[in-house]
């Protein structure tokens, strides 16, 4: 289980923020690429997200095109 | 506004947007201005890596940094592994921000062009934030790298 406990010092919350989101940003890319490679679809990877295939087609087609990673249609 | 920079200064600019790139980030920071000084050919380099500052120290310190934030919260990350994303990353609020404050440290020195020591001279002046945070992981004195690059 994470322990999310509140700093005592709002300087080192808020740049915890900045920290978490970076980290999703990072895990996001990371999962996806994963679960592709391993033959998710689109939709699937999208409905695990909870965002529109569109959404995580146009955020993340590219770069996996680009690294060869085979991708099904649907 | 970007005619008035130095070839240095410009090509700092370009780099960091390439390194925001490779380190997977979707957006260009004021960290990644600072990561392209320190491995770019200005004389300011010298003055960061005499400060313990060079790529790879600042690379160090910025890892820190993130670790030491997420600790605060009870997180622990391992570094994540992916395909970096193709799309060009645009300037962040912390980075338009160093442009400004570099701008102004250029104004301020009576300079027609801006330099890159003005580039670090506008993410040292920030003093809060990832860039200063992470100096602090260091053991780096922000004021005193400010007036090392003064002198």
């Amino acid at each position: 289980m994470i322990d999310v406990t509140s700093p005592a010092d709002p300087a080192d919350g808020l740049a915890a923020v900045v920290a978490l989101r970076r980290l999703a940003e990072q895990l996001e890319a990371a999962e996806v690429e994963r679960a592709m490679r391993e033959g998710w679809s689109w939709p699937e990877v999208a409905e695990a997200l909870g965002i529109t295939r569109q959404a995580v087609h146009k955020k993340h087609a590219k770069r996996l095109i680009a690294a060869g990673v085979e991708l099904r249609r649907r | 506004m970007f005619n008035k920079f130095t070839v240095e200064a410009r090509a700092a600019v370009g780099d960091a947007v390439e390194i925001a790139r490779d380190l997977g980030a979707t957006s260009v920071e004021a960290e990644h201005l600072l990561l392209a000084v320190s491995r770019g050919s200005d004389p300011t380099a010298r003055v960061l890596a005499d400060a313990g500052l060079d790529f790879d120290g600042l690379c160090a310190a910025l890892v820190a940094e993130t670790t030491r934030s997420l600790a605060a919260v009870g997180v622990t990350a391992d570094v994540m592994h992916f395909t970096p994303f193709t799309e060009r990353p645009k300037l962040a609020t912390s980075a338009k921000l160093a442009l400004e404050r570099a701008l102004r440290a250029a104004i301020a020195d009576d300079d027609k062009r801006l330099t890159a020591r003005h580039l670090v001279l506008g993410t040292l002046r920030a003093t809060t934030g990832t860039v200063p945070r992470a100096l602090d992981c260091a053991g780096v004195d922000r004021a005193e790298l400010i007036s090392a690059l003064s002198a």
